[in-house]
């Protein structure tokens, strides 16, 4: 298991960033900010375009570390010798090649150390579903299509390390669902760790497993994805939110429904599609509940449309100008729940109190 | 060409200088066009200016300051004669040095848009593949500005062709080394021989109008790939 | 409106400076003939010497205004006669386009003379030359600057001088040939090459000392002048050139580095040659 060590400053008249944080090199870490945050200067320092980083970087393995800037030691490895790739949010494909010389380019270019097994240039081509474009030339792809050629011109460069800035927002909402399914299937296939920087907080949520958190240069909030969101909601930094990871129990085809095993309990979902046909990829589900959705009852509905009342134990109660944001749990699991004092005072709601919450399949928000 | 021997001398004379001169342009303004376009520093403004000084200068006023530098009294003159042990000043080195710096503009400039134009994107997408600073300037910058690389050589070759001014104040009009055209034709005129001062004069024009055409042609925007571009989206949406 | 009329203020009053400086109004008042300056066109090797002979003139009976001397090459200044240039005389550093200006019927025949007469002189920047001539042709290894022969009457008698002196072979692939002798001048100052045949006028001028070039190693180099006959002025004209051609004028010229006029007339009149052409 290899982490990032990053202990870096960059100064410009009207922004600074200052990191001091070990990233832990697993999976898909996501890096989250709003604009002006420094999330993509921090990308840059990491691959290595950013030329006033100052400080230490490293890659920390089992067997060795290495450095890619220690400005005391005036090292400074150039990017094309980082092994890292990158996916901008243009897909920047060389507009005088065709799509299949983009992708060998990253190829011909692979540092294969170790003499590890390459990657099957037509099994990625597969797996980016490009074999129909290979002869295209890079004007005729549509936006969609040219996402999809820099990632696996990217990938075929057999980085170490992929790092993603933005990668989806030029895109359409299909596409967008498209590149996310992709990702994640590619991670999986690949072992490939990824840094994804996004100021989408939803596509991050679908597809990273920990969460690093910019604001105005500096890390606020770094850890489990699930546990980061939730951190971030009861700072009021966010909307509040209930971040889950889920496996599924079944799907009710007939009723449109999937259902979501949670403990002893169920959460139900719109049926979707994907999720039914691609069984082994989404045998677990990542969704969102907005803390706005769901509502909290005494006594347990009976008969009620709303499909999904979980039983739990109000765990905290914290007032947020005219509302309450509760949290409850429910077989282990918080959800975060906003309602107004009115009723928190009308229904006496105090923590430790048992209650049941109540929320619609469709406020059980996925992006896939 | 219908013309006399010295004549014909004069046309290989100029061939030459402008041969030579093109390819040390190319082979100095590349680098120096590089560093142009990716500088940004204030500096940048004075270095243009310097290089752009040839397209507003009188050439006259070039060739008495390179007069003054090659000859023995000054060191530039002194230092070719101590490493080569000819002597500087009214020699083919002497036009070629002349034509390079009075030519330089022509080179330079079209690359530097054409390098600014092209911007860091693609490279930085380059670098993040593995991609030395030679194998992206070799792989992606040259393939795509190829068309400037032509205008600039073309431009080089032509605006040396003409060169007159420059010449006449350093060459000494040797044949054989730095008679050229240019100077052949002046000479020409004043020695009352207009018909041999025709011929020059035509050839010259014909001449400069097709290589014009040729680089106007070469940098036409691409329609077809355009026109393939819309048809495909005009498609997707039908 | 104030700035409106201020501004055509200023502009009248510049209108009127520029008439009150003209030398139209300074100049009516001496003179009743032709009320307009002379218009000369001279060549660029005369042009110091005519200028300096026009100052030191101090005779208040001027038979013309200061005349506007408008200096260039031969070459040019006849070009533009060609095409129409209102110059009222020519003077000439070669007698061809004199000639050519009265046979094509732009200039008075019978005003065609000689002012001045050539002298070449053989001058290094680089030293004074201490040998006399022949040896310091001979002993140059190395190359010579001259006019070019085709098209500058100083080259051609340098080329004649040295044909004369049986130099002409040994130096015919080491020239430096300059448009007229004014670039030949500025090429041997230079010292990009050791020697160079000048016009001793320009040594003269400049204060340098050079070896004079005898001028029977050469045809003369004849400046010739017309009056032309577009001009409006030819009563003023006239007495310009017999300023020029009286004693005094002459003997500044000679003093000037030209040619001494009585030495080259006897040469001709001893010896009758005819007009050399340059068309070769």
């Amino acid at each position: 298991m290899a982490d990032l060590s990053i202990k870096v400053m960059v100064e410009y008249d009207d922004f600074s960033l200052s990191i001091d944080e070990e990233v832990s090199l697993t999976g898909i870490t996501g890096i989250f900010g709003h604009s002006g945050s420094g999330k993509s200067t921090l990308l840059k320092v990491i691959a290595g375009l950013e030329k006033h980083a100052q400080g230490n970087l490293a890659i920390n393995d089992l067997h060795e570390t290495d450095v890619l800037l220690a400005s005391e030691a005036k090292i400074f490895v150039a990017p094309q010798q980082r092994n890292i790739g990158l996916v901008f949010q243009n897909s920047r494909l060389f507009p005088h090649l065709t799509v299949e010389e983009n992708l060998r380019y990253g190829q011909k270019r692979r540092k294969n150390t170790e003499g590890n097994k390459s990657l099957d240039f037509t099994e990625i081509v597969v797996l980016t579903k490009l074999d129909n474009l290979l002869t295209k030339s890079v004007a005729q792809l549509s936006g969609g299509e040219q996402q999809r050629v820099a990632l696996a011109r990217a990938l075929l460069a057999e980085p170490r390390l992929l790092l993603l800035d933005e990668p989806l927002s030029a895109l359409d909402d299909k596409n967008k669902i498209l590149m996310l399914t992709l990702l994640t299937k590619v991670q999986k296939q690949l072992n490939l760790p990824m840094l994804y920087v996004s100021h989408s907080l939803a596509e991050i949520q679908q597809l990273a497993n920990n969460l690093l958190v910019l604001s105005s240069g500096k890390v606020t909030h770094y850890g489990d994805i699930h546990q980061v969101i939730h951190q971030l909601t009861t700072n009021n930094e966010i909307l509040h939110q209930t971040s889950l990871s889920l496996t599924v129990k079944e799907h009710l085809v007939e009723y449109g429904l999937t259902s979501l095993a949670l403990g002893d309990q169920q959460i139900l979902m719109p049926l979707n599609q994907q999720i039914e046909n691609d069984a082994n990829t989404y045998t677990n589900v990542r969704c969102i509940i907005a803390a706005s959705d769901i509502s909290v009852t005494l006594h347990e509905p009976s008969e009620s449309s709303i499909v999904n009342h979980l039983q739990g134990t109000i765990t905290s109660f914290e007032p947020c100008q005219s509302q309450i944001l509760l949290t409850v749990n429910c077989s282990g699991q918080d959800f975060f729940v906003d309602i107004t004092a009115w009723s928190a005072q009308r229904l006496s709601l105090i923590v430790e109190q048992k209650v049941f919450i109540q929320f619609k399949a469709n406020s059980v928000r996925t992006l896939c | 060409m219908n013309s006399t021997h010295p004549d014909m001398l004069a046309l290989i004379t100029t061939l030459k200088m402008a041969g030579i001169t093109t390819i040390i342009l190319m082979l100095i303004g590349t680098p120096l066009a590089w560093y142009l376009a990716k500088m940004k520093s204030r500096g940048k403004v004075f270095i243009e200016a310097l290089v752009a000084l040839p397209l507003v200068l009188p050439p006259t006023v070039l060739g008495f300051y390179l007069l003054l530098l090659f000859s023995p009294q000054y060191l530039p003159g002194q230092i070719w004669q101590e490493a080569t042990g000819q002597q500087l000043a009214f020699s083919f080195s002497a036009i070629v040095i002349g034509s390079v710096l009075y030519s330089l503009p022509f080179v330079v400039q079209p690359l530097q848009k054409a390098f600014e134009q092209l911007g860091d994107d693609l490279l930085e997408a380059a670098a993040m593949l593995g991609a030395s600073a030679f194998d992206r300037f070799f792989t992606i910058v040259l393939p795509i500005t190829k068309a400037s690389f032509i205008t600039a050589a073309s431009l080089g070759f032509a605006h040396t062709v003409g060169e007159f001014g420059v010449v006449l104040m350093i060459g000494g009009n040797i044949p054989g080394e730095t008679r050229v055209l240019s100077i052949a034709l002046f000479d020409h005129v004043e020695a009352f021989d207009y018909a041999q001062a025709h011929i020059i004069s035509i050839s010259l024009v014909i001449s400069s109008i097709v290589l014009l055409s040729l680089i106007y042609l070469l940098n036409r925007p691409n329609k077809s790939r355009l026109t393939t571009k819309k048809q495909t989206e005009s498609k997707r949406f039908s | 409106m104030g700035l409106l009329l201020g501004r055509v203020l200023i502009s009248c009053l510049c209108i009127g400076l520029m008439l009150c400086s003209s030398p139209l109004v300074a100049a009516k008042a001496s003179v009743n003939l032709d009320a307009k300056p002379l218009r000369i066109a001279v060549a660029s090797n005369f042009a110091p010497t005519l200028k300096k002979l026009l100052e030191l003139d101090k005779s208040d009976h001027k038979e013309f205004i200061k005349p506007l001397l408008i200096t260039a090459s031969s070459g040019t200044l006849f070009l533009q006669i060609q095409h129409g240039a209102s110059f009222d005389l020519f003077l000439s550093a070669d007698s061809e386009r004199p000639q050519l200006l009265t046979t094509t019927d732009l200039a008075y025949k019978d005003s065609q003379q000689t002012y001045a007469y050539g002298q070449l002189a053989l001058w290094s920047a680089k030293k004074n030359i201490t040998t006399d001539l022949l040896t310091a042709l001979k002993s140059n290894k190395q190359r010579l600057a001259i006019a070019n022969p085709k098209i500058a009457p100083y080259g051609k008698a340098a080329k004649q001088a040295l044909e004369n002196l049986q130099l002409w072979h040994d130096y015919k692939s080491r020239l430096i040939q300059g448009i007229n002798i004014g670039q030949t001048f500025q090429q041997t100052r230079s010292q990009a090459v050791n020697l160079g045949i000048v016009s001793n006028s320009q040594l003269v001028l400049n204060n340098l000392k050079g070896v004079l070039i005898p001028p029977d190693l050469h045809q003369p180099i004849k400046q010739q002048l017309v009056i032309l006959k577009r001009s409006q002025n030819s009563q003023q004209a006239k007495s310009f050139v017999q300023f020029l051609m009286s004693e005094k004028s002459q003997q500044f010229i000679a003093q000037s580095g030209y040619a001494k006029l009585s030495e080259i007339e006897e040469k001709i009149k001893g010896e009758v040659k005819g007009e050399v052409n340059t068309h070769e």
